[in-house]
């Protein structure tokens, strides 16, 4: 009999092209955890937004004189940004030389899209070669014309606003570095692009001056008229205090998911999947990975309660001194943010004090 | 401590507080001291960090090259803390880990003991010691931790791997029948009986088994175990040059594997060895017999590092005085850079002491790594079959061992 051999496949396995497993994961628990994480990163970005005007900014400013039309919008970069980020993320699990075309793939399509008004495609004269007399020559002298399409320019105004339309849309990564690259940083398990996107958030913090964006622009521009916007602010710390919970929810859960990763990750076999666990072995995994995360979350729970109430009391407490009866309130800038401060270095100083007593002795090794 | 995530997090919070008193900016002094407070609350988080305590035990306390130990580690946690725990055990850089991690990460929960193992191989024979153990108790979110460095040093030998030899290694030209000798478990002539076989002419009749004459009809003589005692020196080069090559494959790694092996057989068939090392000074394990001084000569083989240039020549002329007259000498050595070999052998062929060398060959070391241009290559290996072919014009053996053969294989080649 003879032997019939199977011939291998010419569609390749979705397994070759891309590492769809680091997307989803070995455990859904830890895929969970990645989305609450991103849902954080938006929150916390578009919150810090609400309160950080990217128009009021300097970097608009100089942008501006950079990109004409720059224009930032949160309710789109920042959505978009994220989106980008994980885009890149996927563009990451492509394997050898899909990555290549894909990025190929990528190029061509936004070249397509800006040249497509300024050019047109029309079927040439000589669509078959053919021997063509020369024009204003004196003596009959013939050529082979071959020219099966010609390509016409006929709208480049049209290719340079989509030129300026992508430059705009492009730009808009400055302020959305940060959603792109916390986006990146939690399904990549980078670390560091974690921390670089709440860097990033400091830096824009920092070069936010407010009303800013009036000194230049009209107000229809800006989005708002009076100079002064009508927060007082209780508003603005009551706000911080919610970025800061939003920042720490996002850098916590973005941080265990690489370490619950990690911890799943010792007990595969060295340098080969999950497969290769027993039905027993990866559900014994995966309900160790739910009792720590659950644990986990109550203690973050517990934590970020304690932490919100204290801060609520820290931040409030010169309030409260400021407005109660006595020679307290007379104290210089108590109600401003020096007295924040201050009062928060004295509860930073007695937490100091409670800690002598508090927590695990440490020996002192002889000399 | 802190852990490199608090400290980023307390810099970017105080970070944060004062540039929003610079900027006046509240919110940024809010979000600031919110994170602040956070990192200062976890601070106290250490008063529920578990307890630990640690022991390891492993399979062996010496294994050979290329054998495999299994280290197995005793966490417990005894106190009422709960956390993550990360384990590392230091080890040698030649170490292979070939099962498991000599890193975990755990959870501990109160009063549970847990353990974990893995097994590593090392390649190549030395002393070496696992440990210390570096232990990280961290708290929930990673922020603080305590380390320990757990004194628990365990210290071990790999000896060079030892071949089963399927040959005599050394026939002495002149046993000496001694009232301690030991049967060689070869025939020869004795007193205790090894069999019994039919009678050929010229055997004596002092040796035919009349009760077996009797039983069969036929003459059969009884075959006595020779007794005798070899005193065998193993000399082996541990020069510099030895060195040449890379891991394993160096003349004297080759060559320890190769004494390894001989000592074992040697030992085994109760013969005395001793063990002599030259290179920068000259070792001894000195004459003895039995499974003891096995462990002796594999230590000392071992401990060998390539160092000096002593030739053996100089070598020779001091220990021949001491070596037992008519005992073999077995050298190993890739005989490279020694002007002195010639001289050496005369001597000691000479005084009477047959020298068998085995030479594992430095030049296949040298192509391997290409380090040597072809041209050269050929004129050194016509050089050492010159001096191969010297020391057999003396009349005394030499293996010119080759780089891919092992022990059993090396006289295959003549």
């Amino acid at each position: 009999m003879e032997e019939i051999e199977e011939k291998p496949s010419k569609i390749p396995k979705i397994g070759e092209v891309i590492n769809y497993k680091d997307f989803f994961g070995e455990y859904p628990i830890i895929f969970g955890i990645k989305i609450i994480s991103s849902l954080a990163l938006v929150y916390v970005i578009l919150e810090f937004y609400n309160y950080h005007n990217p128009l009021d900014s300097l970097i608009t400013k100089y942008a501006r004189g950079a990109i004409p039309g720059f224009k930032p919008d949160p309710a789109i970069f920042v959505v978009w940004s994220f989106i980008a980020g994980f885009g890149f993320y996927t563009f990451t699990l492509f394997k050898g030389k899909y990555k290549f075309f894909l990025l190929l793939a990528t190029v061509i399509l936004l070249a397509q899209y800006i040249s497509d008004p300024a050019l047109d495609w029309q079927v040439g004269e000589h669509v078959i070669p053919t021997k063509v007399e020369i024009e204003n020559s004196d003596v009959n002298q013939t050529a082979w014309k071959w020219k099966p399409i010609s390509i016409l320019y006929d709208d480049t105004e049209g290719s340079e606003e989509r030129i300026d339309d992508t430059r705009i849309r492009v730009s808009n990564l400055i302020f959305g570095s940060m959603a792109f690259l916390g986006a990146f940083g939690i399904w990549k398990r980078k670390g560091w692009a974690i921390a670089g996107s709440i860097a990033l958030a400091i830096i824009i913090g920092f070069l936010h001056s407010p009303n800013l964006c009036l000194e230049n622009h009209d107000a229809d521009f800006c989005g708002y008229e009076v100079k002064e916007q009508e927060r007082t602010w209780d508003e603005y710390l009551a706000s911080g205090i919610f970025i800061g919970l939003g920042f720490i929810i996002y850098i916590e859960l973005s941080y265990a998911a690489i370490k619950y990763e990690n911890y799943a990750e010792q007990f595969k076999p060295a340098g080969l999947d999950i497969s290769l666990l027993t039905d027993v072995q990866r559900k014994g995994v995966s309900r160790t990975l739910r009792t720590l995360f659950v644990s986990y979350l109550m203690n973050l729970g517990v934590m970020l309660i304690i932490t919100f109430t204290l801060a609520e009391v820290v931040i409030n407490v010169n309030d409260y001194l400021a407005t109660s009866e006595g020679r307290i309130q007379d104290s210089i800038e108590l109600q401003g943010p020096y007295g924040i401060v201050f009062t928060s270095l004295i509860f930073f100083m007695l937490l100091g004090f409670v800690r002598m007593f508090i927590g695990a002795d440490y020996d002192t090794e002889d000399t | 401590m802190w852990s490199k995530k608090a400290a980023a997090v307390a810099g970017g919070a105080i970070f944060l507080t004062l540039a929003g008193l610079i900027r006046l900016n509240y919110l940024f002094i809010s979000a600031g001291l919110v994170m602040l407070t956070f990192v200062v609350l976890a601070s106290f988080l250490d008063v529920w960090m578990p307890k630990v305590s640690i022991r390891r035990e492993t399979t062996s306390d010496n294994i050979f090259e290329d054998g495999t130990m299994s280290v197995k580690f005793i966490v417990k946690n005894t106190g009422l803390g709960l956390g993550f725990v990360e384990i590392y055990d230091s080890l040698p850089p030649q170490a292979r880990i070939i099962k498991g991690s000599n890193y975990t990460l755990l959870y501990m929960k109160p009063w549970q003991e847990v353990s974990f193992e893995y097994t590593l191989k090392l390649p190549i024979r030395g002393h070496y010691h696992l440990g210390p153990v570096k232990m990280r108790v961290k708290d929930a979110f990673d922020l603080f931790y305590n380390e320990r460095i757990e004194d628990t040093v365990h210290s071990f030998s790999v000896f060079p791997e030892i071949e089963i030899l399927e040959y005599q290694i050394i026939k002495s030209r002149s046993p000496k029948l001694l009232s301690g000798a030991m049967p060689l478990n070869v025939i020869g002539s004795g007193t205790e009986f090894y069999s019994l076989r039919e009678f050929v002419p010229g055997d004596s009749l002092r040796s035919v088994n009349w009760k077996a004459l009797a039983k069969k009809g036929k003459m059969m003589v009884n075959e006595t175990v020779r007794e005798d005692v070899m005193d065998v020196i193993l000399l082996i080069d541990a020069r510099e040059v030895s060195a040449v090559g890379g891991g394993k494959d160096t003349p004297l790694e080759m060559s320890c594997r190769g004494a390894a092996t001989y000592a074992k057989q040697l030992l085994d068939e109760r013969n005395k060895v001793a063990l002599m090392i030259y290179g920068e000074d000259v070792e001894k394990v000195d004459l003895d017999r039995g499974e003891h001084h096995l462990f002796k000569i594999l230590t000392a083989l071992s401990s060998i590092t390539p160092k000096g240039n002593l030739k053996l020549g100089i070598v020779l002329k001091d220990l021949l005085p001491y070596i037992p007259s008519g005992s073999p000498i077995i050298l190993f050595s890739s005989l490279d850079d020694d002007f002195t070999i010639s001289e050496a052998f005369t001597n000691t062929i000479s005084r009477g002491y047959p020298i068998t060398t085995i030479s594992p060959s430095s030049l296949d070391f040298e192509e391997k790594m290409n380090r040597i241009p072809v041209e050269p290559l050929l004129i050194a290996r016509m050089e050492r079959e010159n001096m191969v072919s010297e020391i057999r014009s003396f009349g005394m053996e030499i293996g010119d061992w080759k780089s891919d053969e092992s022990v059993n294989t090396l006289w295959q080649g003549g």
